[in-house]
């Protein structure tokens, strides 16, 4: 056990350094950035300073370097944008897409059993049939589309929901501020569910399919059919056998489904003007400003592989046929 | 090998049977047809900009002018638009999935082949590209290489690779021990001709599931790249990009701008989704957790 | 488990959910007391030596105080100080400052603070690279600051600049021991100013909360400025009654915010110059089209091409009158018409310039870059100009570039073109602001590389110019100059559109400048 996890670490470091690397290349495609970082009107001499400042005038292989050595010893470095360190901004915009992106897998996982249970159930009726459509519509919409609608209907015509906006839940939960946390839960999910939806449409759809045909695939099987010989009542039947199998394709979704919700945060997060680490890292792209840009992929990347490997685990518990160390 | 022929049949045989898949096949040609002939098939030059009618409404005379579909905000005629846009954007999602397709094939049956240090490589690979939200990788490359039809299908292709690295990689590993690859090997055949003549053409089941999957997901991720303002450049019409530069007017309740757009998307979406599922339940059930 | 319970659980679910959402609802209005303000770019800082956006100088506009201030219509208006007084050889201003003067924390504001605050943007260990150090300090060229005595401060600068006055009203004041005793990072975030508002929080990305100090005489205890990027969704607030301020609203909005009866749509054209400027460095006089747009012949006759008005009204809905060069309305020369939309006579004046349609078709071929979303509509402006060139018989190609860290780039080093689009801000208090844009030839902003010596022989008569009718004179031949054969495709001043809920009673400013300390609840 010692050794796998040895492993697993030595892995996630490999992945984690590939993925800052990736970042440092497209980043520093486009030439030199130092022009984001002085004010319009700047002359040449206050470039070159600034540029040195910055530490741009390195050869790039140095740049990469140091930032790796700077790394090892836990400085994230400076975001050139807000001149604080990168960690802690990045750390203060991750718990609020926490936030979205828990409601959001709740959502898609919460609802979609459900929902692929009754439709596998009913199989071939109306029911059946709706469940079905919704899925493959649900599937078939651009996220920032169904956000904008949502926006337009629920919230400005109905008055329903919040527009825009968040109310911070986790973050002050984590600094131990538990009365303000808990205080402020009812109006966080109030402030969710808009976008949770929006952000979670796809998987739900998506998810309610693989359920649904899990269940189907499980109930045809021989034990299921003993199981009604038996006379077993059927939520019985549904729940100890066959749902219990029909569970493990989803889980090994799970761990792909968060890194794919996160995917969706960045649009949703600015048709919502969410404050979260998927906004804060677009505009960090687009200012070119790499600490905080680096600081941003790495928190991603160690979160990726942190759950994955919560998957892997979990998964090696509920199937005694599996080995952690098999590779899918 | 005769099967193919039998089997090509019996698909065609069971295709007319079901209703809805029959349904999308026939969406999906006509979209097909639309993207090869729209040039013709245009009423208008879709760039041909008139900011003296802009806005009209569908069916709506402007000056003498009728736009079928209406007129989007420089006076384009939505109508052309749509079917130019269907030509770019199948041709962007098919590209994708091509460019996809390639990398993560050879990829696949490279790792699946050798194994070894090849394998790991690859894998560790796939898991730096999962490692992080692809749309923040199309982002800091689209940013930097600047917008462009050529650098979208490049950039969205490499975000598909590593579905087909894995599922070719598991068939390979499992195909690999079979007689008739021991045969090729034993009859001294290539490596190269092993992959590609042997192996391959017993994966391309699963993979065309994929394919016709993937292609919606690509559609879709076009147009989210359009609304963040890094996808085609905005003379050049695709649906997504007509999505995304409705947003600005539907408080104005100029709905023929997203309506349209919006369903051409969203019925070459449905129909490619519906399509794959079909091909997926006829071809491979194993693959039932994509 | 039975469909049966799955539904009644479903129900029971959905009452306890909307029971849920309907006690969440707001219920009433907000507290009359606060307004809120709807931005559509975050901002990076609260110390004003390191703020370039204009965004972020609104709101740090609350917080710190200047020595004078400018009004809406360009006037100097005295804020810390009471008076300034400027030497005969235009090199010490001296400002006196009013009494009793004291920052956030109570410390007391003298000459001493000021001279400290000047000395500390000046000082290069700093490394700010803000508005201040760069483009004020360097365009005044700052030499020194110094305490006279407790209420007089004198600021030296190296030569003598008839705006000098005007660029420093952009400096905010600290208060020394405050500032002393902060490292750069803590100014950061933990402002402390002498102005009517100060900091109560800044949640990054989401919003910015002041308050009224006791001293102010604004009429909201309160402001929120909420940052919403997308336009849809900053234009819902507004109708929501959740905003009550926003800028940059979509002139397609427009109609859609003032029938919502909730708000209504403030338009002013803003002192921003908008243009097309025709790039005459030599790399790209290689091309036909590049050598074309040398000769101001050509593009005097470009002039015609263009139909101004109808892309105004089309589409920044508004109703424009072609710009005549590049200063603002108010200070430019009365006698100067627009260029009139005359197709014929450009297609005539083209032909007559050596450059016949090829074939019957194109007659030369450029480019035109600009950034997309800068500027109020550009992607739509900008493809409907390349439009008009087109009919004319220039072979346009329209690029559009990333604003900042692709086109951006290319205009410091002004090499954007041959064509681009671009604006730059202006104002209204003096003409030579306007033109101070193309001071020298090798000025970083004189973007189109332009040398024409009529103008530039004339900069240095103007500084030195004795009195102002002879400035005046001096001012009207360089535009003269400008109009005739000058580097810019003249377009229009851009409007700028201020969403502004009923219930608030507050006059938007030509100079992109957002008070909201100036505004008050209506009725």
């Amino acid at each position: 056990m010692g050794v796998l996890v040895a492993h697993r670490l030595l892995q996630s470091v490999v992945v984690v350094l590939g993925v800052t690397l990736i970042s440092f290349i497209a980043l520093h495609a486009g030439g030199d950035p130092t022009y984001l970082f002085v004010s319009e009107r700047a002359t040449a001499e206050e470039i070159a300073l600034v540029r040195q400042a910055l530490g741009f005038d390195r050869p790039l292989p140095v740049q990469y370097l140091s930032f790796v050595a700077d790394l090892a010893r836990g400085d994230f470095g400076t975001s050139l944008s807000y001149r604080q360190p990168a960690i802690d901004i990045v750390l203060g915009a991750f718990p609020a897409t926490i936030e979205l992106a828990v409601f959001a897998f709740v959502i898609a996982i919460a609802l979609a059993i459900p929902l692929g249970v009754v439709a596998a159930l009913n199989r071939g009726t109306a029911v059946d049939g709706s469940i079905t459509i919704l899925g493959l519509l649900g599937q078939s919409i651009p996220n920032f589309w169904m956000g904008i609608m949502m926006i337009l209907f629920f919230g400005l015509h109905l008055r329903w929901f919040p527009i825009s906006g968040h109310v911070p839940f986790l973050l002050p939960l984590l600094n131990g501020d538990l009365a303000t946390a808990f205080g402020n839960l009812p109006r966080t999910i109030y402030f969710l569910v808009m976008p949770g939806v929006a952000v979670a449409t796809y998987s739900l759809a998506r998810n309610t399919r693989l359920v649904r045909s899990s269940m189907l695939e499980v109930l045809g099987q021989d034990y299921v059919r003993t199981a009604r010989a038996k006379g077993l009542a059927e939520h019985v039947v549904v729940v100890h056998h066959a749902l219990r199998n029909a569970w493990l394709p989803v889980v090994t979704m799970i761990g792909l489904e968060f890194g794919f919700l996160l995917g969706g945060v960045v649009v949703t997060e600015t048709v919502f003007s969410y404050p979260g680490i998927g906004r804060l890292l677009f505009n960090a792209i687009n200012q070119r400003d790499i600490p905080l840009v680096q600081a941003g992929v790495i928190l991603l990347a160690a979160n990726f592989i942190l759950l994955n490997t919560v998957v892997d685990l979990v998964y090696a518990r509920l199937d005694p046929r599996v080995t952690l160390a098999r590779r899918r | 090998m005769n099967t193919r022929g039998r089997d090509t049949r019996r698909l065609w045989r069971s295709l007319r049977a079901a209703k809805w898949p029959m349904l999308a096949l026939l969406v999906l040609m006509v979209v097909a047809v639309v993207a090869a002939f729209g040039p013709w098939l245009a009423p208008f030059d879709p760039a041909r900009q008139s900011i003296g009618s802009r806005l009209a409404e569908p069916m709506a005379d402007v000056q003498g002018v009728t736009h079928w579909l209406g007129s989007d905000v420089l006076g384009r005629d939505v109508l052309s638009r749509l079917l130019y846009g269907a030509r770019i954007s199948l041709l962007v999602g098919l590209a994708a999935i091509a460019v996809g397709g390639v990398i993560g094939i050879v990829a696949g049956l490279l790792a699946g082949y050798f194994g070894g240090w090849v394998d790991d490589v690859t894998m560790r690979l796939a898991d730096m590209q999962l490692a992080f939200p692809f749309i923040l990788l199309a982002i800091m490359f689209l940013v930097v290489l600047g917008p462009g039809v050529g650098n979208l299908i490049l950039v969205l292709g490499i975000g598909q690779w590593v579905t087909y690295a894995r599922i070719v990689r598991a068939e390979t590993l499992s195909l690999r021990e079979k007689e008739f690859v021991e045969a090729a090997r034993a009859l001294g055949d290539s490596t190269g001709s092993i992959l590609f003549r042997t192996i391959l053409p017993n994966i391309v089941a699963p993979l065309t599931v994929i394919a016709s999957f993937n292609v919606a997901s690509v559609i879709l991720t076009e147009a989210s790249l359009s609304f963040l303002g890094l996808g085609v450049p905005p003379s050049v019409p695709t649906w997504g990009s007509m999505l995304a530069e409705s947003r600005d007017t539907l408080l104005a309740n100029k709905w023929w701008l997203a309506v349209f757009p919006g369903l051409a998307i969203m019925l070459t979406v449905l129909s490619f989704n519906i399509l794959g599922d079909w091909l997926r339940d006829v071809l491979d059930p194993r693959l039932r957790d994509r | 488990m039975k469909l049966r319970y799955l539904v009644a659980l479903a129900a029971g679910l959905a009452i306890v959910g909307a029971a849920a959402v309907m006690m969440m609802r707001p219920t009433g209005p907000r507290a009359a007391s606060t307004i809120v303000v709807g931005l559509s770019a975050d901002i990076a800082t609260f110390e004003p030596a390191n703020i370039s956006s204009r965004d972020n100088m609104n709101i740090a506009h609350h917080i710190f105080a200047s020595l004078f201030t400018l009004g809406a219509d360009g006037t100097h208006v005295p804020n810390l100080a009471r008076e300034l007084a400027i030497s005969d050889d235009g090199l010490a201003y001296t400002y006196t400052l009013r009494e009793g003067l004291t920052c956030h924390d109570g410390e007391a504001l003298t000459a001493e603070d000021v001279a400290y605050t000047f000395t500390r943007i000046a000082n290069p260990a700093n490394k700010f690279t803000g508005n201040a150090p760069g483009f004020v300090f360097s365009s005044i060229g700052f030499r020194s600051a110094e305490a006279l005595d407790p209420g007089r401060v004198r600021i030296t600068i190296a030569r003598k600049n008839p705006i000098a006055f005007g660029l420093l009203t952009e400096i905010s004041i600290h208060c020394k021991d405050s500032y002393e005793k902060m490292t750069l990072d803590q100014a950061a975030t933990a402002p402390v100013g002498s102005g009517p508002y100060r900091l109560v929080s800044w949640t990054r990305g989401s919003e910015i909360v002041l308050e009224k100090t006791a001293a102010s005489a604004a009429a909201y205890d309160r402001i929120v400025w909420r940052i919403i990027p997308e336009a849809s969704t900053r234009a819902a607030e507004l109708m929501a009654g959740n905003v009550d301020i926003i800028a940059n609203v979509a002139p397609d909005q427009i109609a859609a915010i003032n029938q919502s009866g909730v708000a209504t749509v403030q338009s002013i054209t803003s002192t921003r110059r908008m243009f097309v400027g025709f790039n005459q460095a030599e790399q790209f006089g290689q091309t036909p089209g590049g050598r074309a747009i040398r000769d101001p012949k050509v593009r005097r006759a470009l002039q015609y091409a263009v139909d101004v008005p109808t892309i105004c009204r089309q589409l920044l809905q508004i109703e424009c009158q072609r710009a005549t060069g590049l200063v603002n309305p108010v200070n430019a020369v009365k006698a100067l018409s627009p260029y009139p939309f005359e197709p014929a006579t450009a297609e005539r004046l083209l032909d007559e310039a050596g450059w016949p349609r090829v074939a019957g078709k194109m007659r030369f071929a450029l480019t035109l870059q600009a950034g997309r979303g800068r500027y109020l509509n550009d992607v739509n402006v900008v493809q409907a100009i390349g439009q008009y060139l087109r009919d004319a018989g220039v072979d346009v190609t329209v690029e559009l570039l990333e604003w900042a860290s692709v086109f951006q780039p290319l205009l410091r080093t002004r090499t954007a073109g041959p064509l681009f689009f671009m604006g730059t801000g202006g104002g209204l208090w003096s003409p030579i602001y306007d033109m101070n844009d193309l001071a020298r030839v090798e000025s970083g902003t004189n973007y189109t590389n332009w040398s024409d010596a009529r103008w530039f022989s004339r900069w240095d008569a103007l500084t030195d110019a004795a009195t102002p009718e002879d400035m005046r004179r001096l001012v009207d031949e360089m535009l003269q100059v400008f109009y005739d054969d000058g580097p810019w495709l003249h377009l229009y001043f851009q409007p700028d559109f201020y969403g502004v809920s009923s219930r608030v009673d507050w006059q938007a400013r030509p100079d992109e400048r957002i008070y909201a300390y100036d505004a008050r609840p209506k009725g």
